[in-house]
């Protein structure tokens, strides 16, 4: 018999003889907010603190990313097209380029690109393939850098899902790439960047 | 004597590997502890709420697996189905057979390990790496992951050192840093060389077909960047029926795993990746595989289904802290893998049924599970149904002259006078396994079977 | 139970001693005695009395356990509260028993006799309303919260009275939520594991210097003594009941 007959007709003859049902229950999605939220008035300096709190860095603006991307070594910057006014600010400190491809993915060792938005909350960035069509080029160099839009930064992760976006593919990414699988000790930087940070424009 | 595989397999435990594991298991209970209080004060209504949501999914699962079958076809991605682990690692072969596929990268995936299917996929000439540093570790080993979310609490930076060497990864280094940057070094060059990716997924939403893939090394994601194909091997009950029920999902995930608000990749895949994009892929295939759980879903332990696979359960478990995962030799360990790995088997429930006997009840599951899943219930269920089925039980006394002795005020009575004579025999002497068991460990306290009854006489007596 | 759960109540009450303080723990169960008369309460003990059912119920041997339980539904008539001095106990007939006899002819009078069972330190502060003992009793406590009273009123009441007898301290110790190790049968199915869980449990007490180990269940404390006993290490045990009743008789 075909699996998807199969599955069906299994799971009416076990539900069937059920004689009541839980019915979908009625919820505030404020029920998931952590109870400090309410004393947090400033969206912005609570992305920044939590952020922090991640393991991510937080830049004023593009100038001090530049400004901690040479200092912290980078070699070649990926800056995402969408962000092409930026090159300027970021061309003061270190080689830019506007490719991205496989054959790269050695060379280049920082990457800033456009993101989708921002969770305060968290301290989360949000990608999606709308703003950041490249994902291997947010995810693959050492050190990534979110550039977000002021105007999309989320309060609670409840809002961040009630805004998700009709696209492909959205990731929100909470501090550097981590495991603490080697002995339950916290090593940064594991597939994914070993440096998040943002900034807002 | 016949024993108790589990009692015997934690007996037999490196002392070293058994702290380690229940080291790492009280900092996963801690973290969590903490977090939850701190963010919540009290986190059980938000634990119920999740519970009753997960509840609401599976009594209603023909529903929204029909829903989300329709959504994701409409976004773009192809349905599969898979009633058996056959069927299940079939269709992901006939897909990575169309495709032209023959090098796999997979992110962590529970259901692959219960179908075997990197097993299938190297008989049919499809190599397949894991790229959790975990799961490769267990995979260069040929080992079994013994966690559900730390799959080498009982491995040593040493053996994981030694291991890489014996891989080519380089010469013996067990910094834990050097050991993550030869992972990031060699698994990067996997992603890039692979053709398709096999996934798990943590949730579907109904309500739009969004999958959520969370992980921590970004691997999951490193996956969905650099191959052109996805098959996603999901469990039929990782529904929800709306997307802002991901929300409160997403919300005790993590902070019930590892003591996190969120983990730091957390993916939403609604379909393929579009054409002009530069990465991403352009094929998406979501199998959903039965594999006995619709069984359980008709069976008494249907709760088990609600779970959302954080691992709080066996963090917390004392049992599980003394024996490790591989004791419970399934897939699942721990308090989850009790009821699901013999509910899961099917036929073969007998070579389970002593999982469910390996616990003291102490219920410190359910407390801590995210979808409150009244573990210990379940527990006493596949008990009773071991029992009705006469499958034996090593080391347990037999209950039928109990019932006769304490259903029958006479000889009760009579019983607890007569057991004054423990205290004058030598223990040793007495021919009842259970109390030799006892007695091996454990001295019993005087008998004084009757007093408190003449106490009581005297008393009402005198009053 | 939890506290919203509706129970019986009244001050003519029915000890149930349980099977452990019939065969070992007489001081246990006269001690739950005095607590309740000194409290003003008629305690009727029903002769015919044996057990709970639990061991056969634990071991997935439910017919066995309903022979019993039926056999209590007889022993215990009437509707007046049926006082255990243990949470094990208890919550065996009001939640156990009810899931075992889900499906049965019985399973009203199961409901029934479940909502009037109370572990005596539950009914003592949520029943009878008294959150602070007199007397006095000096002494370092470590109380032991037995698994079985998890997420109800119990733990919580035994704190309560424990924290209000002048001269009784009581003695925070490590990985106090773990479960001891005696879960009724698994104690003997489960020998190694059970002992190691056990030993675990002891050293933290220990570390903590108590004078006394403390619980609402004799079971625990039936299971933590031996293996400290037969350890050299001896501790001295005592339920929560005769805690009360030593801390009124010193005064």
């Amino acid at each position: 018999m075909n699996s998807r007959k199969a599955i069906f007709d299994g799971i009416r003859a076990a539900l069937s003889p059920l004689q009541e049902r839980t019915s979908y229950p009625d919820y505030s999605a404020v029920i998931a907010e952590p109870q400090w939220l309410a004393g947090e008035a400033d969206p912005k300096a609570l992305f920044e603190k939590r952020l922090m709190t991640v393991g991510g860095r937080y830049f004023a603006a593009a100038a001090a990313c530049a400004r901690w991307l040479k200092a912290d070594g980078a070699t070649l910057l990926y800056l995402a097209p969408e962000l092409a006014h930026l090159e300027p600010v970021f061309a003061a400190d270190l080689p830019v380029t506007r490719e991205y491809s496989r054959g790269l993915v050695d060379q280049i060792d920082a990457a800033v690109t456009l993101a989708s938005g921002a969770i305060a909350e968290s301290g989360t960035i949000v990608l999606s393939d709308a703003e950041t069509p490249n994902r291997l080029a947010a995810l693959a160099p050492w050190r990534h850098v979110a550039a977000i839009p002021s105007d999309k930064l989320f309060r609670t992760i409840s809002d961040a899902i009630a805004a998700l976006p009709a696209d492909p593919n959205v990731i929100w990414i909470t501090g550097p790439s981590k495991t603490a699988d080697v002995e339950g000790i916290l090593i940064q930087g594991v597939h994914g960047p070993g440096q998040q940070g943002a900034f807002f424009v | 004597m016949a024993r108790q595989l589990i009692d015997t397999f934690a007996a037999r435990l490196d002392k070293g590997v058994q702290k380690a594991v229940h080291d790492n298991s009280a900092a996963g209970t801690d973290k969590r502890y903490s977090v939850l209080g701190s963010d919540y004060g009290d986190p059980n209504p938000l634990r119920a709420l999740a519970g009753a949501i997960k509840q609401h999914t599976i009594e209603h699962l023909d529903t929204y697996l029909e829903q989300a079958e329709s959504r994701l076809t409409a976004n773009g991605a192809s349905v599969h189905f898979a009633a058996t682990k056959e069927d299940a690692c079939r269709a992901t072969f006939e897909i990575l057979k169309a495709a032209k596929a023959t090098k796999v990268v997979k992110s962590k995936s529970m259901i692959s390990e219960e179908i075997h299917l990197n097993d299938y996929l190297a008989a049919n000439g499809v190599s397949a790496v894991e790229t959790d540093l975990g799961e490769y570790i267990i995979q260069i080993d040929h080992d079994h992951p013994s966690h559900i979310v730390k799959p080498v609490l009982h491995k040593n930076r040493r053996d994981i050192a030694r291991s890489f060497e014996r891989e080519g990864l380089g010469e013996y280094n067990d910094d834990p840093e050097t050991i993550t940057r030869r992972a990031r070094a060699y698994l990067r060059k996997q992603y890039l060389a692979a053709d398709a990716a096999i996934t798990g997924a943590n949730f579907i939403s109904a309500e739009s077909g969004r999958m959520v893939l969370v992980t921590n090394e970004g691997n999951s994601r490193f996956c969905l960047a650099g191959t052109r194909v996805h098959i996603a091997l999901v469990g039929i009950e990782k529904l929800v029926p709306r997307d802002r029920d991901l929300g409160v999902m997403l919300n005790l995930l993590g902070r019930s795993a590892t003591g996190q608000q969120l983990t730091v990749y957390t993916e939403f895949i609604s379909g393929p990746a579009p054409a002009e994009q530069p990465s991403g892929p352009r094929e998406m295939h979501v199998i959903f595989v039965d594999n006995g759980r619709v069984e359980t879903l008709a069976s008494d332990c249907r709760e088990i289904l609600r779970c959302i696979r954080c691992g709080a359960c066996m963090n917390v478990c004392p049992v599980y802290r003394q024996a490790s995962g591989h004791a419970y030799r399934s897939v699942y360990p721990g308090p989850l893998g009790a009821v699901l790995s013999p509910n899961l088997a099917g036929k073969d429930f007998a070579k389970l049924a002593d999982l469910p006997k390996a616990s003291s009840l102490c219920g410190a599951c359910n407390e801590v599970c995210p979808v409150d899943i009244p573990i210990p219930d379940l527990l006493l269920k596949l008990r009773h149904r071991a029992k009705e089925e006469h499958i034996p039980s090593p080391g347990t006394p037999p209950m039928g002259g109990f019932a006769l002795l304490a259903s029958s005020p006479s000889l009760w009575r009579a019983a607890m006078v007569a057991g004054a004579a423990l205290d004058v025999v030598p223990k040793g002497a007495i021919p009842v396994p259970a109390m030799q068991d006892w007695l091996r460990t454990r001295t019993l306290p005087k008998w004084r079977g009757g007093r408190f009854r003449a106490w009581f006489r005297n008393h009402k007596k005198q009053s | 139970m939890t506290s919203t759960t509706p129970r019986a109540t009244g001050r003519h009450v029915q000890l149930m001693a349980t099977c452990l303080c019939d065969a070992f723990f007489d001081d246990v169960a006269i001690a739950t005695v005095e607590v309740l008369e000194h409290l003003g309460c008629t305690v009727e003990f029903p002769e015919n009395q044996t057990c709970c059912g639990q061991p056969a119920f634990n071991s997935g041997d439910w017919p066995a356990s309903r022979r019993v339980i039926r056999h209590a539904l007889e022993t215990f008539p009437g509707e007046v509260p049926v006082i255990v001095p243990s949470g094990s106990c208890a919550a065996m007939l009001f939640h156990g028993a009810p899931m075992e006899f889900a499906d049965q002819p019985e399973s009203a009078r199961v409901g029934a006799l479940a909502t009037r069972v109370w572990e005596l330190s539950d009914f003592v502060v949520n029943s009878l309303g008294v959150t602070s003992w007199g007397g006095r009793l000096d002494a370092r406590v470590a109380f032991h919260r037995s698994c079985h009273t998890r997420g109800t009123c119990t733990g919580p009441a035994v704190l309560e009275l424990l924290r209000s007898i002048e001269g009784l301290e009581v003695l925070p110790f490590g990985e106090a939520e773990q479960c001891c190790g005696f879960g009724g049968t698994f104690s003997v199915a489960f020998p190694h594991v059970s002992s190691s869980m056990g030993r675990l449990k002891l050293d933290h007490i220990l570390e903590a210097k108590p004078d006394y180990v403390v619980s609402a269940d004799m079971s625990c404390l039936m299971h933590l003594g031996g293996l400290a006993e037969k350890e050299g290490r001896p501790v001295q045990y005592r339920h929560i009941a005769q805690i009360l009743r030593d801390a009124i008789r010193h005064s």
